[in-house]
């Protein structure tokens, strides 16, 4: 414990380096992480917040809620299959919308989610976690996701549609409620229709998006799901989460994020073993002279794997400290989370990692010959 | 720049040479103290002493590695004692050479390389650079040896190598940090030989910094130094 | 310098796994790249592609093609603005397409365009009912010749060829007369039909320093128009993709340039003694760094290289529409010329060091 800190300390810019490099590689993977569950959930937090654990979407919709459109006799057959117990409408559009809220007058990208209110706002459809306020009970009324309210979307505020000139109070707010990475807001189905029409008075009156399903009595969701499908093969039936993981994009960006981090999480390991490598060469004369006055063997490798705990240690460290700022931001309309269980997982594995990596450099402190402190020999270059 | 070379006589004059150095404490330790050497132009001097004693100040300073803080050094017919590290650095790649005692030849230059490395720092003159380190080669038995690394030679071929390096800019002093120490009696000998014989026959002047009296009978004199100070 | 660079040849294995973490590094910084233009191109193409001067949306459409509608009337106040010479409608709507010899849920997501002026690259519109298809289309195992069946109305439309790079939001581009897509649109989409010439968006060129401007004013704000750029940068997305991939471009450069900076710094305790009996036979500290740094280079040049082949080889290999990668010879050459400058950076980590080497170390007993 001794040798190994005082080494540290003895040189201080090559073992900095070290954290520094390992501090700025967890602060990309733990950024990068949050990024993919804020892009994630901004893009479908509304499908997984939603109460339905089934959703049944048209094949046309390609599992874009918006893509899909449910006809009258589509709805004939999903209510014809044994595993369907209630069922409701749900229908999906994007607006410009104009949020009192907001001081610069800026207009954003709304997405409206229309759903049958039932008696007290929590029909098939509703977002099941309303963290401020409540469930709208009336026409006109939205709950709106968390990560909106910056923008101007807060309690009492209007959302204008334009054009038209539609207008919509909030009364409740949701967590990781969005759709589309865009404001989005929780509406009765009626009031879904009349936006609709009031921004384009040539449209006809819409058809569902989607069919929000309640499973009957004694079918799971999944049951449910495969009844739905064996009506018709214009139906698309999945499960809430499925729905919510199948919508296009999303396995791309969950892809294209696991590559990355593959290559960052080797990066770590490569450098720390790498580092420990060559400095054991250098120590090499050291060594062999400790070894020749008699520490045992044991005890240089456990200083070794000090030094690797303590290093990684730090880096997760820094690594974490700068995270924890960023991680509190909105990236253009993502909102970020600290990702505990992102940083647990990390410091677990980079850990393992780093010490598996100095296992090379342990093994050449254990082939140390003490003989050689007489001949002069060292470890060699 | 200043010597015409018919004209030099003597190879190294250092007079009242002093090195002081200023510890953390504040207290001045005096390495080298009124030191005054003359080496003739081709003369070989043993510089005797025990660790400590300031035989590789003395040394280093002669051979421009190191700058005295009192006196003048002349080497060569060159005044170095006011000179700057630039100029000191043009100076070692000029006038001197160095035969380390670990012998620190680069490990992974084979022993024509080796010889090379003066040149490539220095002038890079290429053709007749190569031409000579061939030469000395053959001079030192080792044209056979050219394109063996370090690792591949033995101790003796080693040294061999490292006074070729040192012959190769045809210096004025060549200076030898314990060229024995490593190297049991009978081959301390045949290096000795080797290098009185090289000096001789070209005309080089030598200081051999050596705590061995076995050797000083191959020099043509032996300066004793004790805590800083020559003894005649 | 000759001095360092034999040290490479002859001692390749010292510097192989710094090699291999940079390649690791270069391959990092080139798929990073590669998946932004991939996103960015899929994104864009079609308007990428477009001819224009000016690009016309409705004002309250935030720039978005459903949401805009242009009537004829209004079309007429764009005519007639100064400096404007042609003007194209055009409207999207975005669809899935059954195509024969896929599966009953297999579709392709198909964006059909009506447009008047052919944007670059795309022929003059076709006859009603058939359309030109974005090659991307070719992965859904579409064929020229093939007809195909858009949206739930299964409208048929033949593919009467291919065209590049004309992808819009990620999806492949069919380009067809307006009054297909018009027809398409009410069929499959009633509750966003559009009026016979009503166009949701105008392609517009002319003359002028700043046509939109001089058109906004001339429809007294009814319009909301942009160049082709600022159309490219108002797609949801664009933006904020280009500044998050690059500020983690950005961080990972710097990781290498540590990396570099830490490798070169512990070789550098190890070569002390090197150092001081070159310095002592006269090597200059300059000399002596500059091997340090063209050691960093080459050893750079290699791991760019070797990631470079390798990214070319994942991008071959990737299944099309798996991940949208896009390498282009200048991503590449860009990721090469950073790492490049972070490993000349890095060195100076061991400048300090170098310079502080004393050729007298060399004499006198060694360590």
């Amino acid at each position: 414990m001794f040798l190994a800190f005082k080494e540290m300390a003895r040189a201080k810019v090559r073992f900095a380096l070290l954290i520094a490099a390992i501090a700025l590689l967890v602060f990309l993977i733990l950024f990068q992480q949050s990024l993919q569950n804020g892009l994630i959930t901004g893009f479908i937090g509304a499908i997984r917040e939603q109460n339905a654990p089934v959703l049944v979407y048209s094949v046309d919709g390609q599992r874009v809620i918006q893509g899909s459109v449910i006809t009258p006799d589509m709805e004939a057959d999903v209510l014809a299959a044994p595993g369907t117990g209630e069922v409701g409408p749900i229908g999906q559009g994007t607006f410009t919308g104009l949020p009192s809220g907001n001081t610069d007058g800026e207009t954003f990208d709304t997405t409206l989610i229309g759903y049958e209110l039932g008696p007290d706002g929590n029909g098939i459809g509703a977002p099941s976690t309303v963290v401020d306020g409540r469930l709208p009970t009336a026409d006109d009324e939205a709950v709106v996701s968390d990560a909106d309210v910056q923008l101007g979307y807060g309690i009492d505020d209007t959302v204008t549609l334009l054009p038209g000139g539609k207008e919509i109070t909030i009364v409740g707010v949701a967590e990781n409620a969005q759709l589309n990475v865009s404001p989005t807001l929780f509406v009765s189905y009626e009031t879904y229709l009349e936006a609709v029409k009031s921004v384009n008075p040539d449209a006809g009156t819409p058809l569902p998006n989607v069919l929000g399903v309640i499973p009957a009595e004694g079918f799971t969701p999944d049951e449910a799901v495969a009844s739905i499908n064996e009506q018709s093969l214009t139906l698309d039936a999945l499960t809430k989460d499925d729905a919510a993981a199948e919508t296009p994009g999303v396995a791309q960006v969950q892809q294209s994020f696991n590559i990355i981090f593959l290559l960052y999480g080797l990066v770590v390991p490569c450098v720390t073993g790498l580092f420990f490598l060559i400095v054991t060469f250098q120590k090499a004369n050291s060594l062999t002279l400790l070894r020749a006055i008699g520490a045992p063997a044991g005890r240089l490798v456990s200083s070794l794997l000090i030094q690797v705990v303590v290093i990684i240690g730090l880096g997760l460290l820094v690594g974490t400290l700068l995270y924890y700022p960023v991680s509190q931001q909105a990236l253009g309309g993502i909102s970020l989370q600290f990702e505990t269980a992102a940083v647990i997982f990390w410091s677990v594995l980079l850990l393992s990692l780093g010490v598996l990596s100095s296992l090379v450099a342990a093994r050449r402190v254990l082939k140390i010959d003490p003989i050689e402190a007489t001949t002069g020999q060292g470890v060699g270059s | 720049m200043t010597t015409t070379p018919a004209v030099v006589s003597t190879a190294l004059q250092l007079s009242d040479v002093r090195k002081v150095y200023t510890m953390g404490d504040g207290s001045d330790v005096v390495a080298l103290d009124h030191a005054t050497l003359t080496l003739g132009s081709d003369e070989m001097v043993a510089l005797v002493g025990p660790s400590g004693s300031g035989k590789t100040t003395l040394c280093s300073i002669a051979g421009g590695i190191l700058s005295a803080t009192e006196g003048t050094i002349v080497v060569g017919g060159e005044d170095i004692s006011g000179h700057d590290a630039k100029e000191l650095t043009k100076f070692r790649q000029d006038k001197v050479g160095f035969v380390f005692q670990s012998v620190n030849l680069v490990p992974f230059l084979n022993a024509r390389e080796n010889l090379l490395v003066v040149d490539e720092l220095g002038k890079r003159t290429g053709a007749p650079a190569r031409a000579r380190a061939d030469q000395l080669l053959e001079e030192l038995g080792l044209a056979d040896r050219a394109k063996n690394l370090p690792s591949q030679l033995s101790g003796g071929q080693r040294q061999r190598v490292a006074i070729g390096r040192a012959l190769m800019n045809d210096p004025a002093l060549v200076l030898f940090d314990e060229p024995t120490s490593a190297l049991d009696t009978k081959l301390g000998e045949q290096v000795m030989e080797l290098i009185q014989g090289e000096m001789k026959s070209r005309g080089i002047a030598a200081i051999v910094v050596t705590h061995d009296e076995r050797i000083t009978h191959y020099c043509d004199r032996s300066v004793h130094i004790v805590d800083g100070r020559l003894e005649a | 310098m000759k001095l360092a660079l034999k040290e490479l040849r002859r001692r390749p294995g010292r510097f192989a796994t710094a090699t291999v973490i940079l390649t690791l590094i270069a391959i990092l910084l080139m798929f990073l790249g590669g998946l932004l233009d991939g996103l960015i191109a899929s994104s864009t193409g079609a308007i990428r592609a477009q001819n224009a001067d000016a690009i016309v949306y409705s004002d309250t459409a935030q720039a978005s093609f459903l949401r805009s509608r242009i009537d004829p009337a209004l079309r007429a106040q764009v005519e007639a603005t100064d400096g404007v010479t042609e003007v194209g409608g055009i409207g999207n709507v975005q669809l899935g397409a059954r195509v024969p010899g896929n599966g009953p849920r297999d579709l392709a997501s198909v964006a059909l365009f009506g447009y008047e002026l052919a944007p670059d690259g795309v022929p003059d519109a076709p006859p009603y009912g058939q359309a030109w298809a974005d090659e991307s289309i070719e992965a859904d195992g579409v064929e020229e010749g093939m007809i195909i069946e858009v949206g739930p109305a299964r409208t048929p439309i033949e593919i009467i060829g291919f065209v590049e790079d004309t992808s819009f939001n990620g999806q492949s581009s069919l380009w067809a007369s307006p009054d297909t897509w018009r027809d398409t649109l009410s069929a499959n989409r009633p509750d966003a039909q559009l009026g016979p010439d009503v166009f949701q968006a105008l392609i517009v060129r002319g003359d002028g320093d700043d046509l939109p401007a001089a058109i906004d004013a001339a429809t007294d704000g009814a319009t909301d128009s942009y160049t082709v750029d600022e159309a490219i940068d108002a797609i949801p997305g664009v933006t904020e993709q280009q500044a998050t991939f690059n500020q983690i471009i950005g961080v990972t450069v710097a990781i290498a340039l540590v990396v570099i900076g830490l490798f070169f710094a512990l070789l550098t305790v190890e070569r002390t003694s090197l150092y001081g009996v070159l310095k002592a036979l006269g090597a200059r500290s300059s000399t002596i760094f500059a091997g340090l740094v063209a050691q960093a280079v080459v050893v750079t040049a290699i791991a760019a290289l070797i990631a470079g082949t390798l990214v070319v080889l994942l991008d071959v290999l990737l299944p099309p529409g798996s991940i949208p990668l896009l390498i282009t010879p200048s991503r590449i050459i860009l990721s090469v010329v950073l790492l490049l400058v972070a490993a000349v950076l890095g060195c100076s980590f061991s400048l300090r060091r170098v310079l502080r080497i004393d050729p007298a170390s060399a004499i006198g007993t060694t360590s």
